[in-house]
């Protein structure tokens, strides 16, 4: 599955664009920031992979038609351009997760020893050794697992539309973030986050 | 793309409220299940049926609400953000490179 943005003459040279890539620009650099950020886990590779994408997304704007939100258009350009930069980087090999590995063996990985009773989101996360946690096990999950999660619960889409911009169907989307997800509860559990108050001093932010 | 089964399996005949041993038979069904089930995406009848099993078995009634906690944590993960001098520097490369070429 593709997006709808196909080619469609006639069109018009990139160089005539300036104004409508500043708005393109301006209306979603911090939206595909945060994405890169969350697929990247750090802030250089997080900026190379927004240039990455708004070049592309210059040089395809003549081709735009709008049959598929800007949005999305930009998010599926980033997710592939993120595919090729890490695959040059890394060459790192995708395994696969199967379900049988994240079954419990013993009474310690059913819970979390993490500090949130009484605690919003929020004030939970302000705590930096859940942070560094949670972004720990979101880092090392593989990459298609990774952007299924990203999408979906960082990112707030749609399976359908994470669909799209992964070139999967929805259930393809929702077997890799039950995955995702489960990977991400394990990694979790084995660790032992200790209780700072840190909320209640300002908080932290990295 | 993906080979493997999806979250959601075809059966719907087991009934999750029996006796069992974790890590296998019906708690294992329950596990491919739990993110359908979180999201909501179950219908009825199975819910009830998962439901049920929770109220009998410990063990996934803590599973599940640590996985319940994991995408909690997720969807509350403050993002970064750029600083006003990142997005011109950012613009005037992609602009220099797409001129460039």
């Amino acid at each position: 599955m593709r997006p709808a943005f196909r080619k469609t003459p006639p069109s018009r040279p990139a160089m005539q664009q300036p104004d409508e890539f500043d708005k393109l620009y301006r209306d979603h650099v911090d939206l595909i920031y945060r994405y890169a950020y969350r697929l990247c886990g750090d802030a250089e590779s997080a900026k190379d992979l927004v240039q990455e994408t708004f070049l592309n997304a210059y040089r395809g704007l003549k081709d735009f038609r709008g049959e598929a939100r800007v949005s999305t258009w930009l998010y599926t350009i980033a997710s592939r351009a993120c595919i090729r930069m890490r695959r040059k980087r890394k060459g790192e090999p995708e395994h696969a997760l199967s379900l049988e590995e994240f079954v419990p063996t013993s009474e310690g990985e059913f819970r979390l020893q993490i500090p949130m009773d009484g605690l919003t989101p929020e004030e939970a996360l302000q705590n930096k050794e859940l942070r560094q946690a949670l972004d720990q096990a979101i880092d090392k999950l593989p990459k298609k697992y990774r952007m299924a999660l990203v999408l979906r619960d960082m990112e707030g889409l749609s399976a359908k539309e994470a669909g799209t911009i992964m070139g999967l169907n929805e259930r393809a989307v929702k077997s890799r973030l039950h995955r995702a997800r489960l990977f991400v509860r394990r990694e979790l559990s084995a660790r032992g986050i200790t209780n700072h108050n840190e909320h209640k001093s300002g908080g932290l932010r990295s | 793309m993906t080979k493997k089964k999806t979250a959601v399996p075809k059966k719907r005949s087991r009934t999750f409220s029996q006796p069992h041993t974790h890590g296998q038979g019906h708690c294992a069904d329950l596990l491919r299940q739990l993110s359908a089930y979180i999201d909501d995406e179950l219908p009825s009848d199975i819910c009830r049926e998962i439901r049920r099993h929770l109220g009998t078995c410990p063990n996934c009634e803590v599973f599940i609400a640590s996985l319940k906690q994991t995408v909690t944590l997720c969807r509350h993960r403050p993002a970064q953000q750029l600083t006003s001098s990142d997005r011109l520097n950012m613009r005037r490369a992609i602009l220099d490179a797409a001129h460039a070429r």
